[in-house]
């Protein structure tokens, strides 16, 4: 029952407010850009919440990162471009309504269904991450380990279309954390003479390099096979109004994506994008008229809204209870919490309890102040974004990458860091590798390491210990079933694609 | 093509990677091997990168991959090298003058022809970025070893 002093505590306190409703719209304009991400806006404020408390600093990028979750239905709905992968289910349904001139009601079901979906997977995140943080205290080193593996292989594995390249994507980046001095002896692992290197590669650089100089030289790069200037469809008087006979047929698709999206959530690196595809298949399965569903149904904008936006809260119940980032975003926030000196993982509900249920009900709070904002000026966000000129904004971008990375410790290394992970950041996507394991894996290396070393101190140099615990052996079963699960679904894919050919 | 292309790279990465936890010293007794994590990492990656190289071998001969845009890569390791020389001139002429000549520069690649525009960015891109970071947020601005725009302006 924490969380109610903690929700007392924010509400009463004006500047975190203001922080939270400002996020809110910031992650509203983000989302909906289409090319821009939350996760590209939040690793380009990191550097500036140095100069804020821990609680300030986490709140306003945790709430971007929910509300630009939000924000990409817009762009799905009105524009026909999702805003974020996790939208992309969003635009089947949305945009056809969109066309019909039912854009507001489109974008109003959306709203109220992200804020049913976003609040379901905190309140569970609330009840259930003191249990969780409760058993995280009493696993060993080789449990964690293990743990950490099924982690990498799962994120490594199952984002993307290629699990070989996912998981290489998920071991460079392991191998770009063992850059500097081993933790432990002392040893210098590649760093070829060089004192910078000794320090090794710092978080916040490599984050603003992969998400956002990255992603400007992709736009650039989209920006010559663009056609056509994006515009925003109209709604009719009729069209701009949801009344409570139409959203009542999709509060049971808004509750059960809520439930579909909270548990993916909690799963590392399975994503909002993988919850919204689940959650409307499983609603057009079960829906009473599925020949309406992808040809504007309000039901399926309301099925995928409410799961991707679900999968925030319990996204970050791993990564608080053990340290495991499940999404980009919790692993820019794990930099937060580094930069100023709160150790994550099962402790923290020891040493920080009441930041962390402060940082939920900002959480809470950004939902109703995103829900709030979109339900009465989604129409007027999407019309800002039409008049931004993206050919001023990418460069704008571009300049504030390399003083951002600056900005972090003063150090010129980290501008080279960062302009190297940018240029390396759009080869992975140019070549389908996974930027989100790649970071997440980086982020993870060290300790993992940690762990399996002192696992192996534990055990004399046995291997064998992480085979003899059953959790440990568990987990590790669940990593390596992770991959078999994901073959075989490939296989399938294949199988019905060359029956498909064979048919034509 | 690119599929062999993928394989031999990360077959390069994975072996530059071996040999970098190779030189890792041993460890004292009752330590674990400060390299054996980017050692198995490294070897992992070179299983994989064979798994790439083998894929790209069973791919049909008429497969050859999709059409490329090198206009745009032209255009992207352009953008590249720009970014480059500018953060490497942060360390010979301080801030305050790489983003003035970089901005025009980046403006004008992303397709904005305004003459005045483009003469704006000179000084509102080194203005605006200077207040916030440096003297709003109080980050201390990289010197510039040759000359300092800012120095020079201060006095």
């Amino acid at each position: 029952m924490e969380i109610f002093p903690a929700l007392l505590s924010v509400i009463t306190d004006p500047s975190l407010l203001f922080a939270i409703v400002l996020a809110a719209v910031v992650g509203m304009i983000v989302g909906a850009t289409p090319g821009l991400t939350a996760s590209a806006a939040i690793a380009m404020l990191l550097p500036i919440t140095f100069y804020m408390s821990p609680l300030f600093a986490l709140a306003f990028l945790y709430v971007i990162g929910k509300s630009g979750r939000y924000g990409g239905s817009i762009a799905a709905i009105l524009f026909n471009t999702p805003g974020t992968a996790a939208s992309a289910a969003t635009q089947i349904d949305g945009y056809p309504l969109a066309r019909a001139g039912k854009a507001g009601k489109a974008m109003k079901v959306a709203t109220i269904s992200s804020v049913i979906g976003d609040l379901m997977g905190d309140i569970l995140l609330v009840i259930g991450v003191g249990f969780i943080a409760a058993i995280a205290l009493k696993l060993g080193p080789p449990e964690t380990f293990a743990i950490y593996f099924a982690a990498f292989v799962v994120i490594g594995s199952v984002i993307g279309n290629s699990i070989v390249k996912g998981l290489a994507s998920a071991l460079m980046g392991i191998l770009i954390a063992m850059v500097g001095l081993d933790p432990i002896s002392s040893e210098e692992r590649y760093t070829f003479g060089s004192f910078d290197l000794s320090n090794g590669i710092g978080l916040v650089p490599l984050m603003i390099g992969v998400f956002v100089l990255g992603e400007v030289f992709a736009q650039l790069e989209s920006r010559r096979k663009a056609t056509g200037e994006t515009q925003e469809n109209e709604s009719t008087a009729e069209g701009n109004n949801l009344t409570w006979e139409e959203y009542k047929p999709c509060l049971p698709h808004a509750f059960r994506g809520g439930f579909i999206g909270a548990g993916i959530g909690v799963l590392p690196g399975l994503g909002s994008a993988i919850a919204a595809f689940i959650s409307y298949g499983e609603g057009k399965r079960r829906a009473k008229n599925p020949e309406k569903w992808g040809k504007g149904a309000l039901e399926g904008v309301a099925a995928p809204e409410a799961a991707n936006n679900a999968v925030s809260g319990p996204s970050m119940a791993p990564l608080l209870t053990l340290g495991i980032p499940g999404s980009t975003i919790g692993a820019i926030l794990l930099g937060v919490f580094l930069i100023h000196g709160i150790q994550v993982g099962p402790t923290l509900f020891l040493t920080d309890k009441e930041l962390v249920y402060k940082l939920f009900a900002c959480g809470m709070l950004g939902i109703l102040a995103y829900g709030l904002v979109g339900y009465f000026g989604a129409t007027q966000v999407a019309r800002i974004i039409l008049r931004i000129p993206t050919n001023v904004l990418y460069p704008l971008i571009f300049l504030t990458a390399f003083v951002a990375a600056y900005s972090a410790r003063g150090s010129m290394f980290d501008v080279t860091v960062m302009t190297c992970a940018g240029f390396a950041g759009w080869l992975m996507r140019k070549y389908d590798f996974n930027v989100a394991a790649f970071v997440i894996s980086f982020v993870l290396a060290k300790g993992a390491e940690e762990t399996f070393r002192q696992s192996l101190l534990m055990s004399d140099g046995g291997a064998l210990i992480f085979v003899e615990r059953p959790i440990a052996l568990a987990f590790l079963v669940i990593g390596a079933g992770a991959i078999a699960f994901r073959i075989r679904g490939i296989m399938k894919e294949r199988k019905i694609a060359k029956g498909a050919l064979d048919d034509a | 093509m690119r599929a062999y292309a993928e394989g031999l790279v990360l077959a390069l990465i994975s072996i530059v990677a071996i040999w970098g936890a190779w030189q890792v010293p041993a460890a004292s007794p009752g330590d674990t091997w400060a390299g054996i994590v980017p050692f198995s990492a490294s070897i992992a990656l070179l299983f994989l990168s064979g798994l790439l190289l083998l894929s790209a071998v069973r791919q049909t001969a008429g497969d050859t991959g999709q059409e490329q845009d090198n206009g745009a890569t032209l255009q992207i390791i352009g953008l590249f090298i720009i970014a480059l020389i500018y953060q490497q001139s942060f360390r010979w002429f301080g801030y305050l003058l790489p983003t003035a000549i970089a901005a025009p520069i980046v403006l004008y690649f992303f397709g904005v022809r305004s003459w005045i525009g483009l003469a704006l960015s000179v000084v509102l891109c080194p203005l605006i970025f200077h207040l916030i970071f440096f003297v709003l947020l109080g980050v201390y601005p990289p010197y510039g070893e040759v000359f300092d725009l800012l120095s020079w302006i201060q006095g």
